[in-house]
């Protein structure tokens, strides 16, 4: 039995399906995350385990026990709010040891364990500050520590970068992924940042409408969308409406305008009208010299934009738009004019049509 | 939209229905809707109906109560269009012009608010008056300064803070990068201020222009003492009470006084309050104002000053008098006014007391119903908002009136109890705590109290530990409105108090009436430090936690 599980939830607010029908379980020292858009339900799901609201039907278990009615105080799934919620009233010291405070600790264990978490969170020499004479970074540190303190096997965190600025953000990342590792925790993660379910996570849920539409690896989620949203919610993905034209036993022929592609996947049937996910990063580019070669995908750069570590371009191709992104780029500048595109065909994804 | 409607009256009850598994919330629910419906509806309801529909034909009969209701609106809306105005010009030199003396305004917007609501009235006759330091004894004129010009020019000193504090706060919001962005597009000065800052302005001045205009319409204390013949609402009733006896006439007339002010009470809540653009700001960083021509900077500035120095000239005039042997006729100094006032103690302390009771009270009930709406949902919010702020749509006076009437006999009898003083004032200050303490309590984030649960904390130990201290600010904000409120009040304690719960601001005026101008002064003195007093230590202690009262 996983060690969070999630049986059949669903959760009503009013007429409106917050959660429904949702089952999900999440293995011991797993870094789960719960990525949607705003109004899909990953934070109402994990407020149904902390227990700041009970589901209206299904069953929730943490390590074996059925804790749907115990109170949130009971449950002991230390979570860090987005705002942080620190006690405004209380100092550092204050907000890290209440939980500890509350269970009657003596005061010598309450200062050395307080003690080790400001070590771990960098926090050393600011016990008397109160939260509103600390920066937005170390504001959150608090919280992770006043979270953590209990020693709890469970962490939930609600968008806890959400008020980091840019820089910050990528560098909290590896620092709590590694935190994470160290104590083999079981995290939840609520996000809307594709970027930050990617880099920590070894599970994500992508979730939309009250509903989770696929459980899987950062790998899988990316690359093998199970649907057209989850393709383009997670990364930049172009489409390309394709006919299948040949099926084999391990791999699939397509038709998109003329051009061809030859992908690993199976499961349609030639005839089927599909939908080819291809990630701009799987594209490559080269300018073309002279003649065009048989079968070649040929298209023109309309536009470009230089990131940098990349450049993004606009190919016209087959009366479509694709994003191709070269990761590469040159010292000289940037490609112009016609070029020929090749596709990492492995790393095509064919989706079924929706309606 | 009916199956929203229907869903949403479902939801409702659920909410309610959750009430079960909280006892103390549901108990203080019962007990607040009970009180106020027995302390504040019912009261009006029977003062309203004391009155028969036929027993209004008296309208008819006397015209001098028609004319009355005439004077009370005319004059409303000639002091409101001056309020406006002032404030306008206060509130506009103070957040969009770089000129010095800010602090100053500020302090003098402030002063009259603090003040019992007759101080402006009395000071005026001082200076004006038949013995009055300026038209006697400066330019040696006899002038009648009592009626309808010299009550406009009282009115307009005392309630434009008013309409300050609402405008002040408006324009301060909006934010400059907004007039930057017009003149970024080629607007000129006064584009800018006709397209961007008079619009986003707009909703604030008609706001403090409602505030403006219920007081102006309900005040009874400058007009009792400077009104002189001109017949008003407010005065008429009260002769009625005093002089004859004749409630039903009375009530007739507070009646027509309700009316109006209801009717401002619910465009202030229905359509002004829902037309505020304030929200529009995000983080940014706002530039310093770009200023109107030197002429029109200084004007402002000018008439800011002329104002403020108005104002100095009353209370100056009131200190000065309050240390003088006989106001007008003998300048020299003495201390025997203080001497006197000594002799009002009882008063004065009947006015602290009461004030210092009925505003702990206040400011509780008033930050239990503001945590319970903002916080909880009960299914009533919505009702339990409307209650809280519904005695602010009924004049001091006709509170009172209805609280003689109401509390006359069994079950309840509280006719010259101190109990009578302390549940009007209670009831009246009630909107003001409540506002007081939402602002407050809105500071509070929203999972504060989920994060002690989340800790550990059971309900009791997270109200405990977490919401009770964060609750300290909006009560004492809210204490400190309703004292000031209280201890400077008049209009509804005049027809509640008895000779051993008579008050300051009481005897103020017997004093008055008995032409004891220096007595009146100094008593009005020691009202107004007692004020400030209570208001600077306040502040002090706000201060301390980066809050401030909002004034």
């Amino acid at each position: 039995m996983p060690y969070i599980d999630f049986q059949h939830v669903t959760k009503m607010f009013g007429s409106f399906k917050a959660l429904d029908d949702v089952t999900l379980g999440i293995d011991e020292g797993c870094f789960m995350t719960l990525l949607g858009p705003s109004g899909c339900g990953k934070t109402t799901l994990m407020r149904q385990l902390a227990g700041f609201s009970e589901p209206d039907k299904g069953d929730i278990y943490l390590n074996g026990k059925r804790v749907n009615g115990l109170p949130p105080y009971k449950r002991g799934t230390p979570l860090v709010f987005q705002e942080y919620a620190l006690f405004p009233h209380m100092t550092v010291y204050e907000n890290i040891s209440y939980g500890l405070r509350l269970q009657k600790l003596d005061k010598a264990e309450v200062d050395e364990r307080v003690n080790k978490m400001l070590d771990t969170f960098n926090l050393q020499g600011m016990e008397k500050r109160f939260p509103r004479e600390l920066s937005g970074g170390q504001q959150q540190r608090v919280a992770f520590g006043r979270a953590l303190i209990m020693g709890q096997e469970v962490l939930l965190l609600d968008e806890p970068l959400s008020n980091l600025d840019a820089k910050l953000r990528v560098e909290v990342r590896s620092e709590l992924r590694q935190i994470q590792k160290r104590l083999g925790i079981t995290v939840i993660y609520v996000t809307h940042d594709q970027d930050e379910a990617l880099s920590m996570s070894d599970k994500i849920a992508v979730m939309r409408a009250g509903r989770i539409e696929q459980v899987g690896t950062p790998w899988e989620v990316y690359f093998r969308p199970r649907t057209h949203f989850i393709a383009d919610f997670v990364g930049t993905v172009n489409f390309l409406d394709v006919d299948v034209v040949a099926a084999e036993q391990n791999s699939l022929t397509l038709n998109w305008g003329g051009l061809r592609f030859n992908i690993p996947q199976t499961g349609f049937n030639v005839g089927d009208k599909a939908e080819l996910a291809v990630r701009p990063e799987c594209i490559s580019l080269a300018p073309l010299n002279g003649q065009i070669p048989e079968g070649a995908h040929v298209g023109e750069i309309t536009f470009y934009s230089f990131l940098g570590r990349y450049i993004r371009y606009w190919v016209s191709i087959n009366g479509q738009t694709l994003i191709v992104d070269d990761a590469n780029p040159s010292l000289s500048g940037a490609i112009e004019g016609k070029v020929q595109l090749s596709f990492d065909q492995d790393k095509l994804h064919l989706l079924k049509k929706e309606n | 939209m009916e199956l929203i409607l229907l869903s949403k009256s479902s939801e409702r009850i659920n909410e309610m229905k959750r009430l079960k598994n909280e006892p103390l919330l549901l108990i203080a629910i019962i007990l607040i809707v009970a009180f106020t419906i027995y302390f504040v509806i019912s009261p009006v309801f029977q003062l309203v109906t004391i009155a028969s529909p036929s027993d209004y034909s008296i309208l008819v009969e006397t015209p001098r109560w028609v004319r009355a209701l005439g004077n009370s609106l005319l004059m409303m809306v000639l002091s409101t269009v001056s309020c406006t105005a002032v404030a306008f010009a206060f509130a506009y030199t103070m957040t969009r012009l770089d000129v010095p003396l800010k602090k100053f305004f500020r302090f003098i917007t402030m002063l009259p608010i603090v003040s019992p609501p007759f101080i402006v009235a009395l000071s005026y006759i001082l200076l004006f008056g038949v013995q009055g330091i300026i038209t006697k004894q400066l330019l040696g004129l006899q002038v009648d300064i009592y009626g309808r010009l010299g009550l406009w020019i009282v009115q307009t000193i005392t309630f434009f803070p008013y309409a300050f504090s609402v405008i002040y706060g408006v324009m301060g919001k909006v934010s400059t990068n907004l007039e930057y962005a017009a003149y970024n597009m080629g607007a000129s000065r006064w584009r800018v201020f006709k397209d961007v800052l008079w619009p986003l302005c707009r909703p604030g001045v008609a706001g403090g222009a409602l505030m403006a205009a219920i007081q102006v319409l309900t005040d009874f204390a400058n007009p009792m003492m400077i009104g002189g013949d001109l017949a008003l609402l407010p005065t008429e009733a009260y002769m009625q009470v005093v002089g004859w006896y004749d409630m039903k006439t009375a009530a007739i007339l507070a009646t027509l006084l309700l009316v109006p002010s209801l009717a401002i009470f619910f465009i202030q809540r229905f359509w002004v309050g829902r037309r505020s653009y304030v929200t529009v700001t995000g983080k940014e960083i706002s530039l310093k104002p770009y200023e109107p021509h030197k002429l029109v900077k200084w004007g402002m500035f000018a008439f800011c000053c002329f104002i403020s120095l108005f104002v100095v000239t009353v209370y100056g005039t009131l200190l000065y008098g309050s240390f003088t042997k006989a106001i007008g006729y003998d300048w020299s100094l003495t201390f025997s006014n203080y001497s006197y006032v000594w002799g009002k103690w009882q008063q004065i302390w009947n006015s602290i007391k009461f004030s210092t009771i009925s505003a702990l009270f206040a400011a509780l009930l008033g930050m239990i119903l503001a945590y319970i709406v903002q916080k909880k949902s009960v299914g009533i919010n919505g009702f339990l908002d409307f209650l809280a702020v519904l005695p602010s749509a009924i004049p001091g006076m006709f509170l009172g009136l209805s609280y003689v009437i109401a509390f006359n006999s069994p079950p309840l009898k509280l006719t010259n109890t101190s109990a009578i003083m302390v549940l009007a004032l209670l009831f009246w200050n009630l909107p003001t705590c409540y506002s007081a303490s939402n602002a407050g309590i809105q500071q509070i984030g929203n999972s504060v109290e989920d994060a002690a649960l989340n800790l550990g904390a059971n309900s009791f130990r997270s109200f405990k530990d977490v919401i009770l201290p964060l609750l300290k600010i909006p009560f004492l904000s809210g204490f400190v409105l309703s004292f000031l409120r209280s201890v400077t009040c008049l209009s509804v304690i005049i027809f509640i108090y008895s000779p051993s719960t008579a008050t300051g601001t009481t005897s103020i005026l017997g004093l008055v009436s008995y032409g004891q101008w220096g007595a009146a002064a100094a008593c009005t003195v020691v009202l107004i430090a007692i004020a400030f007093t209570v208001l600077y230590v306040a502040e002090y202690f706000l201060n301390k936690r980066g809050a401030s009262l909002n004034i």
